[in-house]
């Protein structure tokens, strides 16, 4: 349900590495797509440029980002309420990024800081309702039988789906992951994709996600885009993305994003989205009831 | 054992010679060494010519004289209630003063004053500070709490700030990218990290102001250390050593008690 606008993004880092150059790119609203690129290819560092938590170089007066129709940053500076905007992106992190020492509900209920009073907020006085809002949103990711658990008592997939559900929690509109299942075994790892392959098909909430492995993100992601160090190789379809393309684009590479089991079948299975979605069936038991 | 020996030979060869920034480190050390000797008037000779006195003089503490006990237990416990009091303000002060001398909290044009001026109130020692507050607000304990609050509101804001300094910022990054403001992200992102090294801290703080504020009441500043002062000056040695057994019973108890309490907080 947000689109998002990116004209001319460049970012330097310490005016030595390009790690994003010219980059321009138009996401409609409940798409899914696909980040794909070798590390250090600017997928992380796009990501966070559209959340705000990076500013572009000041230097291109022309380099905006508008998520929808609203500029989150411009001319390499923050807007002033930025912080309004971010509440509706919801971010994953490679690492989670929860607070281990907190609840897994105090870590989601944080989603909904933005709309309460601040005092209320510092005080951790949630009212009910928000605490069955982060509930429905735990169960919805299958973990809330959990919900009382420390977070750093949680293995990494599970994490993974109490940061989701934190950003479903946010109310957001749009959820950017990134490298969501990088740090995750396989089993997890297609948990996570499928929770938010879920979430894009019943919320239409937009979901970028950056991925290593291309063939995750080609059986997942309608909409494929391809970066090589800070710049946009291609843009496109899934279906026409074929191995001799990514064979073009990343050379050598390309062996270190493909995961080790499907090396040998060489070409990755081009099938649209959610096929393999029936390895799991019983993540999503709890929605239909 | 020649091959040995002739192994040990090349390995050495091996090493870089020691440069003269050795033995000029050994040099100076050694010579601070035997300047401060003389400035701080060491005589270890004294301690064997003046043993008899010494056995004398210690003679006089056994056996301790507790006949006053209530009055020293009441002392005990004033000297307590200042530790609590000093302890408690500087918690209350420490944390904002902390956060804001953290580099990753605050820009380096407020950590910079803020830390400059937890420095100020660290260097001066309680007792100076029980001194001049006995002049402010008079005799009394009073006093002795607000000595103890300045100084370790010092102390404990330099510990704080250095816990807030080694988090991981990722679950803070976590917090921000929610569309939390600042104290938000210090609420949900910071404070649950440090809460156990702080409390920690704070335990750690309250046993030593135990032990100063046995002190403080010899300038005047309440507590046991007033009672202290009064029967060293008039040589009830009998008495001191009652009073100084009590001071180590209560003490060490306070000791043990906050060990346990920070093993269940961590």
């Amino acid at each position: 349900m947000a689109s998002i606008r990116i004209s001319s993004l460049t970012k330097t880092f310490r005016n030595t590495r390009r790690a994003l150059d010219d980059v321009s790119l138009e996401f409609a609203s409940g798409e899914m797509v696909a980040l794909i690129g070798a590390s250090g290819s600017g997928k992380s560092t796009l990501l966070r440029h559209i959340s705000g938590l990076l500013v572009a170089d000041g230097a291109s007066e022309d380099c905006c980002i508008e998520v929808d129709g609203r500029p989150i940053q411009r001319g390499g500076r923050l807007v002033r309420d930025v912080r309004r905007l971010r509440a509706s992106i919801g971010f994953v992190f490679q690492q989670f990024n929860l607070v281990g020492r907190l609840s897994v509900i105090t870590n989601v209920l944080v989603g909904a800081a933005h709309r309460m009073p601040l005092w209320r907020t510092l005080l951790c006085r949630f009212t009910a309702e928000e605490k069955k809002l982060a509930l429905d949103a735990l169960t919805r990711v299958g973990i809330g039988e959990i919900a009382w658990q420390r977070a750093s008592t949680l293995s990494g997939g599970q994490q993974q789906r109490a940061a989701i559900a934190r950003a479903l929690v946010q109310r957001a509109r749009l959820i950017l992951a990134d490298e969501p299942i990088a740090s995750l075994d396989p089993e997890s790892s297609r948990r996570v994709m499928n929770t938010l392959a879920e979430i894009n098909r019943r919320d239409g909430t937009t979901v970028i996600v950056s991925l290593h492995q291309v063939e995750i993100a080609l059986v997942y992601c309608p909409r494929v885009i391809a970066l090589k160090d800070g710049r946009v190789m291609y843009d496109g379809p899934a279906a026409t993305l074929s191995s001799e393309r990514l064979r073009e684009i990343y050379g050598s590479d390309l062996d270190t994003m493909l995961a080790p089991e499907n090396i040998t079948t060489a070409s990755p299975p081009a099938v649209p989205v959610l096929a393999p979605i029936n390895l799991n069936a019983g993540v999503f038991a709890g929605n239909s009831a | 054992m020649a091959a040995h020996s002739a192994a040990a030979t090349a390995v050495s060869a091996l090493a870089p010679p020691r440069s003269w920034r050795w033995f000029a480190g050994w040099g100076l050390a050694c010579a601070l060494l035997a300047w401060s000797w003389q400035g701080a008037d060491i005589r270890p000779l004294d301690l064997f010519r003046e043993s008899g006195n010494m056995a004398e003089f210690s003679r006089d503490f056994f056996p301790p004289n507790f006949r006053d006990w209530r009055l020293y237990a009441e002392e005990m416990v004033i000297t307590i209630h200042i530790a609590v009091w000093g302890t408690v303000l500087a918690i209350i002060c420490a944390i904002p003063f902390g956060l804001l001398s953290a580099e990753n909290i605050a820009p380096w044009w407020i950590h910079q004053p803020v830390r400059r001026l937890m420095d100020a109130s660290r260097a001066i020692n309680e007792m100076v500070f029980a001194m001049l507050f006995v002049v402010a607000v008079g005799l009394g304990p009073f006093a002795g709490v607000l000595a103890l609050w300045v100084h370790t509101t010092g102390v404990l804001a330099k510990l704080f700030a250095e816990a807030v300094e080694a988090i991981d910022p990722q679950p803070v990054e976590g917090i921000r990218a929610t569309g939390a403001n600042v104290l938000e992200e210090i609420c949900f992102g910071v404070i649950p990290q440090v809460m156990p090294l702080w409390i920690s801290y704070a335990l750690y703080r309250f046993e030593s102001n135990v032990r100063s504020a046995t002190v403080v009441g010899m300038v005047g500043a309440g507590g046991i250390g007033v009672v202290l002062w009064d029967v060293i000056r008039s040589f009830q040695y009998a008495e001191t050593c009652a009073i100084m057994i009590m001071v180590i019973i209560t003490v060490s108890v306070l000791d043990l008690a906050s060990a346990r309490i920070r093993k269940t907080c961590i």
